[in-house]
């Protein structure tokens, strides 16, 4: 059938697969559903927190749930309901900040690597196998145990570390392309690298790295929740989920809805994440 | 022995897809006599593979079950059971296939792939097999079996492994032998070979062989009859002789005078032509070597110790002058896409030089450099994957017009329209992504793309090679139009002599990086002087007539 390539039925068949592209899949509708739930949480927190997340409240501390605090309060009287949707503010961003410079900067180091090859590459390559050798988590923790604990320390160490999967995989894409037709023709016709590199590698290099984005987005988020808990990400009073978390643990046998709460929420973004994820990985691979 | 061996009726083959149910073949009938060599011609989506694998119940699994009969020594195959059908396969029909490369197993010894049949079927033990094995391979003419035999598929140059294939396929002594396009994707002399070996296994075994292809040359060489299909149905069924000199339908006709084959006789109608010499030359190449490091890593590169060098081109002279069609031909490996690549800078040369207008390359102040790499263009063998999948056609041909700032911003569109009316494309196809239009339009986007840049000269690296005959005609039509049209030089590279002949005055021919035969067609074609040239002229197979179309 790969011959209707070639014998001008293509038309008919591009419309067909841009109309089955319009149905996905339940469970990806369902991820992105759940992913914009959660986003429109943290815009509207304000109008949606029944109360201030940090204030404290000496007349309600270790409170069960009820019709006052729907999902009770902790032991310094902090709304729980309150400080997990202000927590969706702060776990969604330290997902999509964390991406952000390894995302930007793996796609650099792939990409050069990829097109310009020979020593350049082979120096990056090396630079690579350097931060893979380090196990990721212990590297992470270890960085950001000397820059001192907090959110923005962890995006540097993810900075540093988390750009290695990104590379790989826009560097294996850029091997193929850089030796494609219209790659080569965009070099007779007398661009210059960058432009070629901008304009006609990138754009065809960047989808799995962009399918991975999605998974990695859960990783961050459940990477960096761990860190809170252990106490080396947000601080209190920030109401980050593992955080929350771990201030539960002392109290839960007399109040387990402090930490069972932000958990249930950590595994409700998490699914959204990864259902779109997938999803899109799908997707991608049957316009292939 | 004029029995039918195998009789196909009225076979209808259907698929369901993701678009609908698609009628691959309609009403196809034929019969294959005993000792014969039937061709199966018909260019790509034809149904000429799926009709081959029908015979053998080898169908893809979105195949609704055939419709028809087809007769096997007096046995419907299309009612057997998938037991009794494996009974026939290998056994009594066998089939090789295109690509001998991906048919062998990467890790198995040749000569286990070979009995592996003979053990399953006739239950032969390790040492019968391994002798027979060797006796196999001797008769389809490899050398040194007794060695060849324990060797690994990646050990055999491509035409040995197809002669591996087809040893495999003889094991069992089947009676049918089919072989879709098992000549494809080899080289010509090579090619050669194979044919005349597929002939003499017909004599010593009265083999009946069913010869699938898109090449008339190799039906014409080899096939007592030819079945010519087209869209899923046969068009006309004949003796060899009488479809190529007399053909009744007109697509067969059309088909026929596509055919580029080399013609001996007449002399090149560009022959005459005064424009080639007496222009100057555009281009030279003097005493031009390229040569490739072998792969390279992180030691080599901080002691600056390479691996061991591949010599592509060596010490190759070459001219081109204003308005001349140069034709390099050569097998595979040849080094013919080095030179070009090497002219358009995307390959330096290691030692030599590239003269243009009269200056070499490497004085050229950096402007002057990029005048020379506008001036000259290429046009790639691959025509989808020669353009930018995210790109429309109107991006593609507008991209270098904006960039370079060939005309103002305003005149791109009309520009665009202009180029495309030259490649003769569809103005509804501006709007379109490479994967939406066919391999011939795509193939006229790249031409058009260019000529965005005004360039002087154009090399075409196998541009038609991947195409059927008939695209493949067009295109060359197109390249003949376009060469008159704007003056431009062309370097046609082919390893198609019968391409090269169609539209070049002068023939460059390549053998191993160098340039053994260089002169104007005629003198190359008629009285070539090199014995490769001559080997290479006998080997492309011959139409017994040329078409009087």
């Amino acid at each position: 059938m790969a011959d209707q390539l070639t014998t001008g039925k293509a038309p008919a068949i591009a419309k067909v697969v841009a109309t089955r592209r319009g149905r996905l899949p339940f469970l990806t509708i369902l991820g992105a559903g759940i992913v914009l739930a959660w986003a429109l949480v943290a815009i509207f927190a304000p109008f949606l927190s029944p109360y201030d997340p940090i204030a404290t409240d000496f007349n309600a501390i270790l409170q069960p749930m009820s019709r006052a605090h729907p999902l009770g309060t902790d032991s310094l009287g902090h709304d729980m309901l309150a400080q997990i949707i202000y927590g969706t503010r702060v776990d969604l961003s330290m997902g999509l900040i964390g991406v952000a410079a390894p995302f930007v900067i793996g796609i650099i180091i792939g990409i050069i690597g990829g097109y310009f090859g020979g020593l350049l590459d082979t120096l990056l390559m090396r630079l690579l196998d350097i931060a893979l050798a380090f196990p990721f988590i212990v590297l992470v923790l270890a960085i950001v145990a000397i820059l001192g604990p907090g959110l923005k320390n962890y995006y540097i160490a993810l900075a540093i570390v988390a750009w290695v999967p990104y590379a790989r995989l826009v560097r294996a894409e850029t091997l193929v392309l850089r030796n494609l037709e219209f790659v080569e023709a965009a070099r007779v016709l007398g661009y210059d690298s960058f432009y070629i590199i901008v304009r006609h590698v990138l754009p065809n290099a960047i989808t799995p790295a962009a399918v991975f984005l999605m998974t990695d987005i859960v990783l961050t988020i459940l990477l960096g929740s761990g860190l809170s808990f252990y106490g080396l990400g947000a601080q209190p009073p920030t109401p980050e989920w593992g955080r929350l978390i771990a201030q539960g643990q002392t109290y839960i046998s007399q109040a387990w809805w402090i930490s069972v709460f932000p958990g249930i929420a950590i595994v409700l973004m998490a699914l959204g994440f990864t259902l779109l994820g997938d999803g899109l990985a799908k997707q991608l691979k049957v316009r292939q | 022995m004029s029995a039918n061996l195998l009789s196909v009726e009225k076979l209808a083959i259907r698929f369901t897809t993701p678009f609908g149910i698609v009628d691959a073949v309609r009403d196809v009938s034929f019969t294959l006599e005993r000792g014969e060599i039937l061709g199966l011609v018909g260019e790509s989506g034809s149904g000429k593979t799926i009709t081959c694998r029908s015979i053998l119940g080898l169908l893809p699994k979105n195949a609704l079950p055939p419709a028809g009969r087809i007769y096997f020594s007096g046995v419907n195959i299309l009612d057997l059971a998938e037991v009794e059908l494996s009974q026939i396969r290998g056994e009594k029909m066998s089939m090789i296939f295109q690509t001998p490369t991906t048919f062998l197993d990467p890790l198995a010894r040749v000569g286990e792939q070979i009995a592996e049949s003979l053990r399953y079927h006739l239950k032969y033990n390790h040492a019968q097999g391994r002798s027979y094995s060797i006796e196999l391979l001797r008769s389809v003419q490899i050398v040194e079996p007794e060695r060849r035999v324990s060797a690994y598929p990646h050990e055999l140059s491509g035409g040995m492994k197809q002669r591996v294939m087809i040893a495999a396929a003889l094991a069992c002594r089947p009676e049918i032998l089919i072989a879709d396009e098992p000549t494809t994707a080899l080289d010509v002399t090579v090619q050669a070979g194979i044919l005349e070996l597929l002939r003499q296994i017909r004599e010593e075994r009265g083999l009946s062989i069913i010869l699938v292809s898109h090449d008339l040359g190799v039906v014409a060489e080899i096939c007592d009859r030819v079945v010519v299909m087209k869209d899923g149905c046969v068009v006309e069924e004949g003796t060899t002789r009488d479809i190529l000199i007399n053909p009744q339908a007109p697509y067969t006709q059309k088909l026929i005078s596509s055919h580029p084959s080399i013609d001996l006789n007449v002399s090149t109608q560009v022959q005459e032509d005064s424009r080639g010499s007496t222009s100057a030359d555009i281009l030279k190449v003097e005493n031009l070597s390229v040569t490739f490091k072998a792969t390279e890593g992180v030691l080599q590169h901080l002691f600056g110790r390479g691996g061991a060098a591949i010599r592509a081109v060596e010490g190759v002279n070459l001219n081109l002058k204003q308005g001349e069609t140069l034709g390099i031909v050569g097998e595979s490996g040849s080094g013919k896409s080095t030179i070009a690549r090497t002219l358009v800078s995307l390959v330096p040369p290691t030692s030599g030089r590239v003269i243009y207008k009269g200056k070499p390359l490497e004085e050229m102040t950096r402007q002057e450099f990029m005048a020379y790499r506008r001036a000259v263009q290429m046009v790639f063998q691959d025509p989808i994957s020669s353009l930018n999948p995210r790109m429309t056609v109107n991006q593609t041909l507008a991209e270098p017009l904006l960039k370079h700032r060939i005309c103002p911003a305003e005149e791109v569109d009309e520009r665009v329209d202009r180029l495309m009316r030259s490649v003769e494309l569809p103005a509804e196809l501006r709007i379109r992504k490479p994967h939406e239009i066919s391999g011939g339009q795509c193939q006229r986007v790249a031409i058009a793309r260019a000529l965005t840049v005004n360039p002087e000269i154009l090399i075409a690296d196998e541009i038609t090679s991947s195409m059927d005959v008939t695209i493949q005609a067009q295109i060359l039509e197109l390249l003949e139009k376009l060469r008159d049209e704007m003056g431009l030089s062309i370097i046609m590279i082919s390893h198609d002599l019968g391409v090269i002949q169609k539209l070049c005055q002068n023939i460059a021919v390549m053998h191993n990086g160098r340039v053994v035969e260089y002169g104007t067609a005629e003198q190359v074609i008629k009285l070539p002087g090199d014995p490769y040239t001559r080997q290479l002229i006998a080997a492309v197979p011959h139409m017994p007539v040329k078409a009087s179309l």
